[in-house]
């Protein structure tokens, strides 16, 4: 289990937007959101704030942190 | 949905082919090198890049990179620093070792060719070495 989890899919799939919509508004490319999806790739704190305000939640509606998560 | 190939990516596999086709013919095919096959190949990898890329460039439209793509970046050239340091302290131990035992005979007019060609090799596994990192870190997702 990642250290870092995160709801992006679940958010971007409620506001029926999609992964190249959320690249371009957040400034990423489509491949990082795969990434970030996938618990692949932790972003930034700045990219991750970005994120948060285009799913239009808190950050920590968006992303989780779990100590016992493999780094 | 899967991911289709970034344009960081498309330049990388460019990249590697590249080099693997004006290397690899230098290191493998031709047994008597100079300093005019090293600065030709020089100068055909440039070219060869340069077209490669903005072929790449007129066909992608979207060119945008972002912190993931420089932090790949980063962990290529880690993996290339790490490969031309070990292979300069394995180069240098075996160049002290072999002039120690004696079996370092070279011509006077063929020593700088032949450094020139050893240290050359270096740069061009190190080179592979971090595209082909890099090119692992976008498979593997980072």
């Amino acid at each position: 289990m990642p250290a870092i989890r995160n709801q992006i899919r679940e958010l971007r799939a409620r506001r029926e937007m999609t992964q190249q919509e959320l690249a371009d508004r957040v400034g990423v490319t489509r491949q990082t959101v795969i990434a970030m999806e996938q618990d692949k790739y932790s972003p930034s704190l700045e990219t991750a704030f970005k994120v948060a305000i285009v799913l239009g939640v808190p950050l920590d509606q968006c992303f989780q942190y779990d100590p016992r998560g493999k780094r | 949905m899967a991911p289709s190939l970034s344009y960081r990516e498309k330049t990388l596999y460019a990249s590697l082919a590249a080099e693997l086709l004006v290397y690899g013919p230098y290191f493998f095919l031709h047994q008597q090198n100079s300093v005019n096959k090293v600065a030709g190949m020089i100068v055909a990898i440039i070219v060869l890049q340069i077209i490669l890329q903005l072929v790449i460039a007129a066909f992608s439209r979207n060119r945008i990179t972002d912190e993931r793509d420089r932090l790949i970046e980063l962990r290529g050239y880690r993996a290339g620093y790490l490969v031309i340091a070990s292979l300069m302290v394995i180069g240098l131990g075996m160049l002290w070792f072999h002039a120690a035992v004696g079996h370092l005979r070279l011509e006077s007019r063929m020593v700088g060719l032949h450094f020139l060609s050893v240290f050359f090799g270096m740069l061009v596994i190190a080179d592979i070495t971090k595209t082909a990192t890099q090119i692992v870190a976008y498979r593997r997702a980072l």
